[in-house]
């Protein structure tokens, strides 16, 4: 039966090679984008797999409101709420970054990226193996380090390393262990040392939320009751100490002020797949993209399963006869749905086999594109490969082979089958669906692009061309702002340097430090602190609205005088700011300046409120000078460049080598993935619109040449050419109205959904709307207008006298 | 082996109710081979369909081996028909897209016969009618007194207790119609229990016994004589 079966698929597929290759194609290409999907959903999901302590293990994070989620703690709970509750197991606090620092040992400098922090127990909760020490004693004493496989070979080449001392962050550390990451993990530190528990001591009566917090709990379902204590904590502790300091009530207090934070505790199981906030290096996974990614190869896929039902129906009708006589010898019903159920198991399986050539080859684009290195490997994809295949070929095959064997022998073999209506509706449908389809795309694409392009060409209210960030890192025993005074002076000696200034904060770069302003009853604003020398804001081209710049020729401006943003402005809620006193870390400072809302985290995030302020007015922020700016001159910039790292590497930092961003290519970074999204948008639109203009040719073919005696006949009677082609054409038309009309509702409310990304976004104009209406009907009228007058220079003769 | 009694078929449409057949009575033994003449919509085509189990009776009794099957449903119709009933078609229907072996092998896969045994099958019935050297050929490239040889033996394979043929001739020239008949002929020698309808008194003349309808009705029943066999060949 099979080779019967196999024979006839053969021959179908000899004699219809083009639809059968178009058509194999597009599913394939659906399939290639499912399983693109698959794999990056894998790979997120393979997180932290390995881990056996990931079940027990949940994240608290701190949502402060107004959409605001810290995901760091407060030295403070954690250890409050082991002692005062019965819920947890254990705790552990850890940096919720990694540094990139120099490690020194035998007279060797080598500088090692990803280190980590974290307290004594944190291989409890992350059981890497362990090549050397054990993992129970590596973080007990003080000034340990642990590193991983690679480093240590790097370090120490095949020597045990442990109990050997090695140079970080200018303290001497004892090498207690070496281990292996078992599998991918949201930590993949290259090592780990325990420096962070002496912050934690320093901080342990502090409220700023600094580390990122991780528990074990005794039972995985007290969850919610550990929010519920910590919340309580958080009020005892902080809200009521605080109203008892300022003579208030906690209802007055809590008015004031605001609501009090709210915990939240997450589990660690699959965590990485949340949006947001997120306290672990290496960051969240894209869920959006994911879906989105998913979303789409779907619909492609959908669209060429289309494709394929309406070619097997509409092909059906010239295989009616076969299924006639079959069915008179003897096939049951059950038997002819099953045979067309294997053809198209058959042309699936090409389709994914195509589909896999795809993938194979366009891997290494996705993988630079994703930025990971995903293979096709591993028994759980093969199996869902399997239930892919499995999905596609009972949606595409199930429907054709049932219309199929309904085929009434009777009339098949009376012969005047071939002329049938049967499944001209669901033909239509289909079509005005896939039209449907090609309008959401279109409509996607020009939004997409719009949005991309509004981006690129905003005004982000500074200028960073020729501005560099040199990283300049702390030294022991040093102050960094006098060091960056000399240096400031020497710099300033070069020739192309045109203006050299520091702060402690980098724009683009995603951290920042805040802080509560307080201003008449206005309840507190949450600020961003922006301390740096004079002439920083000059430098980056920030504009002035009100008021005045801080310079060093008054001595106040150094003590009390601070600038505030408009959107500072608008918070504390007062027309007229310059010369108001406003309360911020504990003192009153004179507002002498408004200045310009700018974007200092690039297009992805609301403007926050700030306050400017000079690095002497507040000491502390001194210690957050990491790099140093300076303007350069964009004539013979090489020279300057050169001429700095000359400078740097002999009088300022002689270990690390000469790093430095260009302040431009910082905010390239944030936009390459909506550049990248708009591209893979660009594309699948492109291969969309190859499969409905296929699918459209190949049901206009079909219908049009069902029609051929028809169209003899008009002619033989004197219908003109023109006449002809506007009655043949006309329906298509009208389905590609109405699939207009079916597509731009989901496309206008998913591409609203996805607009709502940005906080700085373009509004859904009618212009992709008319655009892609347009160049539908066009579309379309090409491809039924040549078919069209391909059929009306028929033959007649042939036809009237074959049928 | 065919016994029917009172059989009718009526077609209804909105406003027109057609009787295609009225109460036909009658018998077809064993080793019959019987034809069916008449003018178009005398109602032949319909019988042959019923008792071929293609369509079905609006009332009356249809006895296939002593087993009644108007009522019957489509399934058990369907096995009936599988198991007893060889078609031969005027236009042949035979499937283009497959060659002139699994034409004929077709049957004997719906009918479970193993894969060695339809091979030898296939090849014993295509020596017998002549078409041996043809199995690899597709059908459009026979003639059409070789395509309709195809369907004979494809209606023959599975050893079918009676063999329905719908005009065999129809689409044939003289001289492929008159190799087709004498094929039948020699079937009938063979044993075999043949029902056909035709046009043409020279094939009915084949026959032992030739039925004569119109208007849905049997109008007489005539018994052939042989004798006619010598003449036409003579006259080739």
């Amino acid at each position: 039966m099979l080779k019967n079966w196999i024979n006839i698929f053969i021959y179908q597929l000899k004699h219809n090679k083009l639809f059968n290759i178009l058509n194999i194609l597009g599913l394939s290409i659906g399939i290639a984008g499912l399983i693109f999907a698959t794999l990056y959903w894998n790979d997120e999901y393979s997180y932290d797999k390995w881990n056996p302590e990931k079940d027990k293990t949940f994240i608290v994070m701190n949502n402060v409101g107004k959409g605001n989620i810290f995901a760091t703690n407060s030295a403070i709970t954690a250890p409050l709420l082991k002692s005062s509750t019965p819920y947890v197991d254990n705790y552990c606090y850890f940096n919720d970054y990694y540094t990139k620092e120099t490690v020194q040992y035998d007279g060797k400098i080598e500088i090692i990226d990803k280190i980590f922090s974290a307290q004594k127990n944190f291989f409890s909760f992350f059981p890497f193996e362990f090549k050397y020490g054990n993992p129970k004693t590596v973080l007990q004493e003080p000034q340990s380090i642990v590193f991983s496989e690679e480093t240590a070979f790097h370090l120490f080449k095949n020597e045990n390393p442990v109990g050997k001392q090695v140079k970080y962050a200018d303290k001497m550390y004892v090498v207690r262990g070496v281990y292996r990451i078992p599998g991918k993990s949201v930590v993949m530190p290259s090592a780990v040392t325990n420096s962070i528990e002496e912050d934690l001591e320093k901080q342990k009566d502090h409220w700023g939320f600094n580390f990122g917090l991780v528990i074990k709990l005794n039972k995985k379902s007290d969850a919610p009751l550990v929010a519920k204590s910590l919340d309580e904590i958080f009020i005892e502790k902080n809200y009521k100490r605080q109203a008892r300091k300022e003579g208030m009530t906690l209802e007055l207090f809590i008015k004031t002020y605001g609501e009090p934070l709210k915990t939240i505790v997450i589990p660690f199981e699959n965590s990485r797949l949340i949006t947001g906030s997120y306290p672990f290096p290496e960051g969240t996974g894209n869920l959006q993209f994911l879906r989105i990614l998913m979303g789409l190869s779907i619909v492609i896929l959908l669209l060429s399963i289309v494709n394929y039902i309406n070619l097997a129906t509409a092909n059906a009708i010239k295989r009616a006869k076969e299924v006639g006589v079959r069915k008179i010898i003897g096939a049951t019903k059950g038997q002819i749905v099953l045979q067309f159920v294997f053809e198209t198991a058959l042309t699936m399986l090409f389709a994914l086999l195509l589909a896999l050539v795809i993938v194979e080859v366009s891997l290494p684009f996705y993988n630079q594109f994703l930025n990971k290195e995903l293979v096709i490997a591993g028994s759980q994809f093969y199996l869902q490969l399997v239930v892919i295949f499995i999905l596609v070929v009972i949606v595409s095959g199930v429907f054709p082979a049932v219309y199929i064997s309904n085929f009434e022998v009777l009339n098949v073999l009376k012969g005047n089958f071939s002329h049938s209506k049967s499944g001209l509706w669901l033909r239509n449908s289909m079509l005005i669906l896939q039209f449907s389809i090609a309008v959401f795309f279109i409509i996607g694409s020009i939004v997409v692009y719009q949005q991309v392009q509004f981006m690129v060409e905003k005004d982000l209210g500074f200028n960073g061309s020729q501005i560099m960030n040199i990283t300049f890192r702390a030294q022991k025993d040093k102050e960094q702002f006098k060091r960056y005074q000399t240096i400031k002076e020497e710099i300033n000696k070069i020739e192309g340097v045109e203006a050299v200034s520091a702060g402690a904060f980098a724009i683009g770069e995603n951290w920042s430090s805040r802080g509560g302003l307080h201003y008449k009853n206005i309840p507190e604003v949450l600020i961003q602190q922006l301390g740096s020398d004079f002439g920083m804001l000059e430098m980056l081209g920030v504009k002035l609205v009100k008021g005045r710049f801080l310079t060093e020729k008054l001595a106040s401006d150094t003590i009390s005088n601070v600038l505030l943003n408009e959107v500072a402005v608008e918070k504390i809620n007062e027309k007229n700011p310059l010369d108001k006193i406003i309360d911020w870390q504990g003192g009153k400072y004179k507002v002498v300046g408004i200045v310009k809302d700018f974007h200092y985290y690039g297009l992805d995030y609301e403007i926050s409120p700030m306050i400017f302020f000079h690095i002497n007015t507040q000491k502390w922020t001194q210690g957050n000078i990491e790099s140093i700016s300076v303007k350069i001159s964009p004539k013979n910039m090489q020279q300057t460049i050169s001429e700095l790292k000359a400078y740097w590497s002999k009088k300022v930092d002689s270990e690390y080598p000469f790093e430095y961003n260009f302040l431009d290519k910082n905010f390239a970074r944030t936009y390459r993935k909506y550049e990248d999204q708009r591209n893979l948008f660009a594309l699948l639109n492109i291969v969309v619109i190859l499969i409905a203009v296929f699918g459209l040719f190949a049901l206009a073919s079909f219908s049009m040449e069902r029609r051929l005696k028809e169209i003899a006949i008009r002619k033989t009677l004197g219908a003109e050419t023109n006449i002809l082609l506007k009655e043949l054409s006309k329906q298509y038309v009208i389905f590609c109205i109405l699939g207009f009309f079916i597509g731009i509702v989901p496309a206008y409310l998913l591409l609203q959904k996805w607009l709502k990304n940005f906080p700085f976004r373009i509004d859904i104009t009618l212009l992709p709307f008319f655009l892609a209406f347009v160049s539908l009907l066009f579309l379309t009228l090409t491809i039924v207008l040549v078919k069209a007058y391909q059929v009306t220079k028929v033959d007649v003769l042939k036809y009237l006298k074959y049928e | 082996m065919i016994t029917i009694t009172k059989l009718s078929k009526v077609f209804r449409t909105e406003e027109l109710e057609t009787k295609a057949l009225s109460e036909i009575s009658l018998t077809i033994n064993q080793g019959d081979f019987v034809s069916i003449m008449g003018p178009s919509g005398s109602g032949k085509s319909t019988l042959l369909n019923i008792i071929g189990l293609l369509d079905s009776a609006s009332s009356g009794s249809y006895k296939l081996l002593d087993q009644e099957m108007v009522g019957l449903k489509e399934k058990s119709r369907a096995q009936a028909r599988k198991e007893n009933i060889g078609f031969i078609f005027q236009n042949f229907n035979l499937i283009d897209e497959l060659s002139v072996f699994d034409n004929i092998e077709l049957p004997l896969i719906y009918n479970n016969v193993p894969s060695a045994e339809r091979k030898s099958r296939v090849n014993e019935i295509a020596k017998i009618l002549g078409i041996a050297h043809r199995l690899k050929h597709f059908p459009q490239q026979l003639s059409g007194g070789q395509q309709q040889r195809v369907a004979v033996a494809r209606a023959l394979i599975n050893n079918p207790k009676i063999i329905l043929a719908d005009e065999p001739t129809g689409n044939l020239d003289s001289r492929n119609g008159n190799e087709v008949m004498e094929l039948l002929t020699d079937l009938h020698a063979g044993g075999s229990t043949i029902l056909m309808v035709t046009h043409s008194d020279y094939d009915a003349s084949f026959s032992q016994r030739t039925i004569l309808m119109k208007d849905g009705e049997i109008l007489s029943e005539k018994v052939n004589h042989r004798n006619v066999d010598v003449l036409v060949t003579a006259n080739n």
